[in-house]
């Protein structure tokens, strides 16, 4: 059985960038109980953001001490995740894996059979005038689009040239190829835009 | 320094509002607005909703007057105190009274703090809060007799001297029983002071917050902001917001104010701006 997740790369789920109020709550809520039903000994697929938040939250729970940026170190003892793609995506996965109490490791380049993986990524940055890219008219379709492909399991035929204009993060997405299995069930925990940049939380299990 | 108040406990890092209750028929900023109980009882309403963790009720105004004495005194707080008690069970009530009897019936009625303007005229009051487990405000005057105003005074350092005369206060509260959580220190800004004098202890605040113990502010509206931008009461809460952030930069923790939602805003913005309060609520380039 192989359990894959999709988690959005927002930076507000970064203890850093924590205020009083928690302005993402419930996506949080939605990402950490996604990345808690992974398991154990976890992969992340993600850009490069996400590897510094990863480190702190990792830290924040005690399975993870915080190093330079770039270089992650694990507790041996604990039932560890291994670390791959660019940095950005990896820290929000990390960010999560531990607050939901699953450490994780940096390691080699490897094949994804059958680990449990988290992958960050999110659709377009353009969906309102107050998005951080603006309103652009060819958002919503971009990611209607894409949100069938990620249903599907097959994200072969997004446009990742258009993605990029309309500031989607798609570099873990795009690699979900290589990660699903075919015949899954898949799950949405979370869709919205509440800033104008669209979310999903989703879980494939196959 | 974790700050007891009574019946209250704050944070290490919790700066409060003491909104200003004036049971006066002559105070210089509300001139008798609330001197009715009523109307002083809707001014505590007012102040709690706008978020004040403390009242300060005074029955006697600071600038010379009418001679008031301790049983007319009394007679203006003691029993309005009880009453605020009894409807505000969660909020700190301070008496700005320079006289044990008075601090004595009042904390017997419920108040949690004595604020002695006065720099320990009467020598007795640290042995009211101490009874009565309340705390106490140590205010530097220079020594003047209270409810006079200042006259030719000078210091060689009115920092030090404010540091000196407050701390002295504060260890002789302490000696006297009143729990070391619970003393507080203010610099008193105009009283035994000329301008140039509280502006220069709102310059060098950060000496008195290196003592350790807990500083108290109050800025509101008073003569050394009109002077300074040479304004009237009433035109003044722009200096005073200016002088309160000074203030929260060097790490004051208790704000004396009229002024409750404004002060407030302006300590927390400072707050944050020095790293020691996040934001309310950040999103922005966070999405």
């Amino acid at each position: 059985m192989t359990r894959v997740v999709l988690v959005p790369g927002v930076l507000a789920l970064l203890p850093e960038y924590a205020g009083l109020t928690d302005p993402v709550a419930e996506l949080r809520a939605a990402c950490l109980e996604a990345v808690a039903w992974l398991g154990e000994d976890v992969t992340v697929v993600a850009d490069t953001q996400g590897e510094r938040v990863a480190r702190a939250l990792l830290s924040a729970v005690g399975g993870f001490e915080a190093q330079a940026p770039g270089r992650l170190r694990t507790s041996t003892t604990e039932p560890v995740a291994e670390v791959r793609g660019a940095p950005q995506g990896e820290r929000v996965a990390q960010a999560l894996l531990s607050a939901a109490g699953v450490s994780a490791r940096s390691g080699p380049q490897g094949a994804f059979a059958a680990r449990p993986t988290v992958v960050v990524g999110n659709g377009s940055a353009c969906r309102t005038e107050k998005a951080p890219g603006f309103l652009d008219e060819r958002a919503a379709a971009f990611d209607d689009d894409l949100r069938s492909a990620l249903v599907s399991g097959d994200v072969s035929g997004v446009d990742l040239a258009l993605g990029r204009e309309l500031l989607a993060s798609l570099d873990g997405i795009s690699r979900l190829g290589e990660i699903l299995a075919p015949g899954g069930d898949v799950t949405i925990d979370y869709d919205d835009a509440p800033f104008g940049v669209q979310y999903w939380v989703m879980r494939w299990e196959s | 320094m974790t700050l007891k108040l009574g019946r209250h406990e704050f944070a290490d890092d919790a700066t409060l509002m003491m909104a200003i209750v004036n049971r006066t028929p002559d105070s210089f900023y509300d001139q008798g607005a609330t001197w009715a109980e009523d109307k002083a009882f809707d001014r505590v309403a007012l102040v709690v909703e706008q978020g004040a963790e403390i009242v300060d009720i005074g029955g006697i105004k600071a600038a010379p007057g009418v001679e008031i004495g301790p049983d007319e005194e009394k007679s203006r707080v003691v029993d309005f105190v009880a009453r605020v008690r009894e409807t505000y069970p969660g909020l700190v009530i301070s008496v700005d009274t320079w006289r044990a009897e008075v601090g004595r019936a009042a904390c017997a009625a419920g108040a949690d703090v004595l604020n002695d303007a006065w720099g320990g005229a009467d020598p007795e009051l640290v042995d009211a809060a101490a009874e009565h487990d309340a705390a106490i405000i140590c205010t530097h005057t220079g020594g003047v007799t209270p409810r006079t105003r200042p006259y030719r005074i000078e210091y060689d350092d009115v920092v030090a001297a404010a540091i000196a005369d407050t701390v002295a206060y504060a260890e002789r509260a302490i000696a006297a029983g009143v729990d070391p959580r619970s003393v507080v220190i203010d610099p008193a800004h105009d009283f035994g002071k000329n301008t140039f004098h509280s502006l220069e202890l709102t310059r060098r605040l950060g000496e008195m917050v290196a003592t350790g113990y807990p500083v108290l502010v109050s800025l509101s509206n008073k003569d050394f902001v009109g002077e300074t931008l040479d304004l009237p009461v009433g035109e003044r809460l722009t200096g005073t917001l200016a002088a309160t952030a000074v203030s929260a930069l060097a790490g004051a923790r208790v704000y004396r104010v009229h002024e409750v939602i404004e002060t407030r805003q302006v300590v927390d913005m400072v707050n944050t701006i020095a790293g020691r309060r996040p934001p309310r609520r950040a999103i922005r380039g966070l999405q």
